[in-house]
């Protein structure tokens, strides 16, 4: 996937790119309004990370540009604005998520999937890892071509997983996930635990590897 | 005590007091003017006896009137006559009673002989008069007394209403209220110029607030971008393999608490702009369907809890209010009775046109209900809790007039909004 940052806090981008391109996309860096408009005019982007706040100029304009020139590409916004009116004002003029600052990479990078999925493959791709095979619109997932019913939330979580595989995520960046942004993380880590627990014994059930790994009771990663 | 009934009370006393001098000195005057008056008459009469005495042959004269009344004595027989005028009484046989007159006693010569008369003026129908007169004027001097006082209060009372409608204002004054503070002219220059201060204070004072506000929500807006890099570095750096246990943990540690830094500083971010009222699109509300998605959204929670949710909902009312706070305050108030439920507890959520109310079990804590809701609360129980749960629970109320209280009762804790609060 060919993703262009536009974030004017180099050290910010830094961590996306070097995060994104592990896990295998393709990734290009601009802090300004100016080159950022140079970049869409003379290339194709799959997606487009952009922040609001810019130096010489708003985000929201080059959402408006891409759109006009009516190019695919698929739009997040990263802002430290959060208020539901920018909110509304971006995904209005097109704009596919809107994420706020401070936000998990694991997060963003499950957003940039899912638009992958829309954009290149009209929403009807299915997610294969190794023997498991979901289908996003049906909500459904096979192991070695057997249906496991899991819950919402279980189902959340693996796709989650699958996005950012090999890739440590945090307790935190799943709580978040899951719930969103006003739960305690205390609480919501005992029912992280709960969830993982019964989506592995699920996935276990029907000959799935274990692929889900605790790590030193920080965070899980989902690897072999 | 009102200024008005003081200032009322004092008019009231000084004009009884001297009007009451007033009518007795009129009295007197009065009593003095009417004796003045029959002792001319008296003089009169004294001038006719005596010409009458000159040319009569006999005194034997009696009359039947006392007023007619005159008694002539030989001066031999008096020895110490009272001479001029005085006052006296006289039995009345026919009504019974003494009735006051006027007499002159004076001497009158006859044939070189002297003689001592008295003639009398009866006092009785003067009497009576100045006793009519002293009771018209002082029931005119009530009654000049009360339209006085009416129309003074009434004057008093247009004047001050300025100052009252002040009063009144400042009592209601709420810096957070967003409404603007305006004052009543007046007339009265002192009442002018108080209102002026005031304006010019309470501006004063808005504009401290606001900037101070303004303030605290562009500082932690600018931690955020900070609290990003911090949070993706440290992430970055939990994805290296080459570390080891230790390192791990403590890299863990740290990006732990500058997740739940960046958490708090949102919360106090999106607390500050409910104070700002930043939120100012209001639709109408369905407080059981907000309820009602926020329970699915939290069903995994109720469910691992094992927590028996109960549905009391009139599902007709209707509250206008901004949709994404209207969903922090259901969202936050059901979060909380979920927390601090016990497992297999109960969840009531009970909504009428009146109140919302959320109960859950548990054990008596002895909160607090005043601290409850102040920032940072938090209980021994849950040192992780941010403590801002209730804090925006409360500002939310307060933007839309409603009022949160909590209760403890039967094992259970009561949340309860009441929509329809008046200020006391």
């Amino acid at each position: 996937m060919k993703i262009l940052i536009i974030e004017d806090e180099k050290s910010l981008t830094d961590s996306i790119v070097g995060y994104l391109v592990d896990d295998g996309h393709v990734c290009e860096a601009v802090y300004n309004y100016n080159d950022s408009i140079e970049k869409i005019e003379l290339y194709e982007y799959d997606c487009i990370v952009v922040d609001i706040n810019l130096p010489d100029g708003s985000g929201l304009d080059i959402i408006r540009r891409v759109k006009r020139s009516s190019k695919s590409s698929g739009i997040i916004i990263i802002s430290a604005r959060n208020s539901l009116e920018n909110k509304i004002e971006g995904l209005d003029i097109g704009a596919d998520h809107y994420l706020t600052k401070p936000f998990h990479l694991a997060e963003l990078n499950a957003h940039l999937k899912s638009i992958n999925r829309r954009i290149n493959f009209n929403g009807n791709e299915q997610i294969i890892f190794n023997e498991i095979r979901l289908l996003p619109n049906e909500h459904q997932v096979f192991v070695c071509e057997k249906e496991v019913k899991l819950t919402k939330k279980e189902y959340e979580l693996l796709v989650f997983f699958i996005s950012n595989k090999k890739k440590l995520i945090t307790k935190s960046g799943l709580a978040e996930h899951l719930w969103g942004d006003y739960m305690d993380m205390a609480d919501s880590y005992d029912f992280i635990y709960t969830h993982i627990k019964n989506l592995r014994s699920k996935l276990l059930k029907e000959g799935c590897a274990d692929y889900i790994k605790t790590v030193y009771g920080v965070g899980y990663k989902f690897d072999l | 005590m009102k200024l008005l009934t003081k200032t009322s009370l004092n008019y009231l006393s000084v004009t009884l007091f001297v009007f009451m001098f007033a009518v007795i000195l009129f009295y007197f005057l009065l009593r003095h003017q009417v004796n003045q008056n029959i002792n001319i008459e008296l003089e009169k009469r004294k001038s006719s006896i005596t010409n009458q005495l000159l040319s009569a042959h006999s005194s034997v004269y009696t009359p039947p009137n006392q007023n007619e009344k005159v008694i002539i004595t030989a001066m031999k027989a008096v020895h110490s006559p009272l001479l001029s005028f005085y006052d006296t009484l006289f039995y009345d046989n026919t009504a019974h009673k003494y009735i006051p007159f006027r007499q002159l006693g004076f001497i009158a010569s006859f044939n070189n002989e002297k003689f001592y008369v008295q003639i009398f003026k009866s006092l009785e129908e003067t009497d009576n008069l100045i006793v009519r007169i002293f009771m018209i004027m002082t029931a005119l001097v009530f009654l000049i007394i009360i339209i006085l006082l009416i129309t003074v209060r009434h004057t008093s009372l247009s004047a001050w209403n300025v100052f009252y409608d002040t009063i009144n204002k400042i009592n209601n004054y709420d810096i957070n209220s967003h409404n603007e503070f305006s004052l009543k002219t007046s007339e009265v220059k002192e009442f002018d110029d108080l209102n002026r201060v005031l304006l010019a204070m309470t501006q004063r004072i808005e504009k401290g607030y606001a900037s101070m506000k303004e303030y605290t929500e562009n500082a932690s807006h600018e931690l955020q971008t900070p609290l990003a890099i911090i949070n993706l570095k440290m992430e970055t750096l939990l994805q290296s393999s080459n570390l080891d246990e230790n390192q791990f943990t403590v890299i863990a540690e740290a990006y732990e608490a500058s997740n739940r830094l960046s958490k708090l500083n949102k919360t106090l971010l999106l607390l500050a702009k409910i104070e700002n009222r930043q939120f100012p699109d209001s639709s109408a509300i369905l407080p059981h369907i907000v309820i009602e998605h926020q329970l699915e959204s939290l069903e995994d929670l109720i469910e691992s809890k094992q927590i028996k949710v109960i549905k009391q909902f009139e599902t007709n009312v209707v509250r206008l209010m901004n949709p994404y706070l209207a969903e922090i305050l259901f969202a936050n108030l059901i979060k909380n009775a979920i927390r601090h439920n016990l497992k297999g507890g109960e969840l009531i959520i009970h909504i009428t046109s009146q109140f919302v109310c959320f109960s859950n079990s548990g054990t008596d804590l002895g909160l607090d209900e005043d601290k409850l809701f102040e920032r940072f609360y938090k209980l021994s129980t849950s040192p992780e809790s941010i403590g801002l749960g209730l804090p925006i629970v409360k500002k939310i109320c307060e933007i839309y007039g409603f009022k949160v209280s909590y209760s403890f009762a039967n094992n259970l804790h009561n949340f309860k909004i009441d929509f329809d609060f008046k200020e006391q």
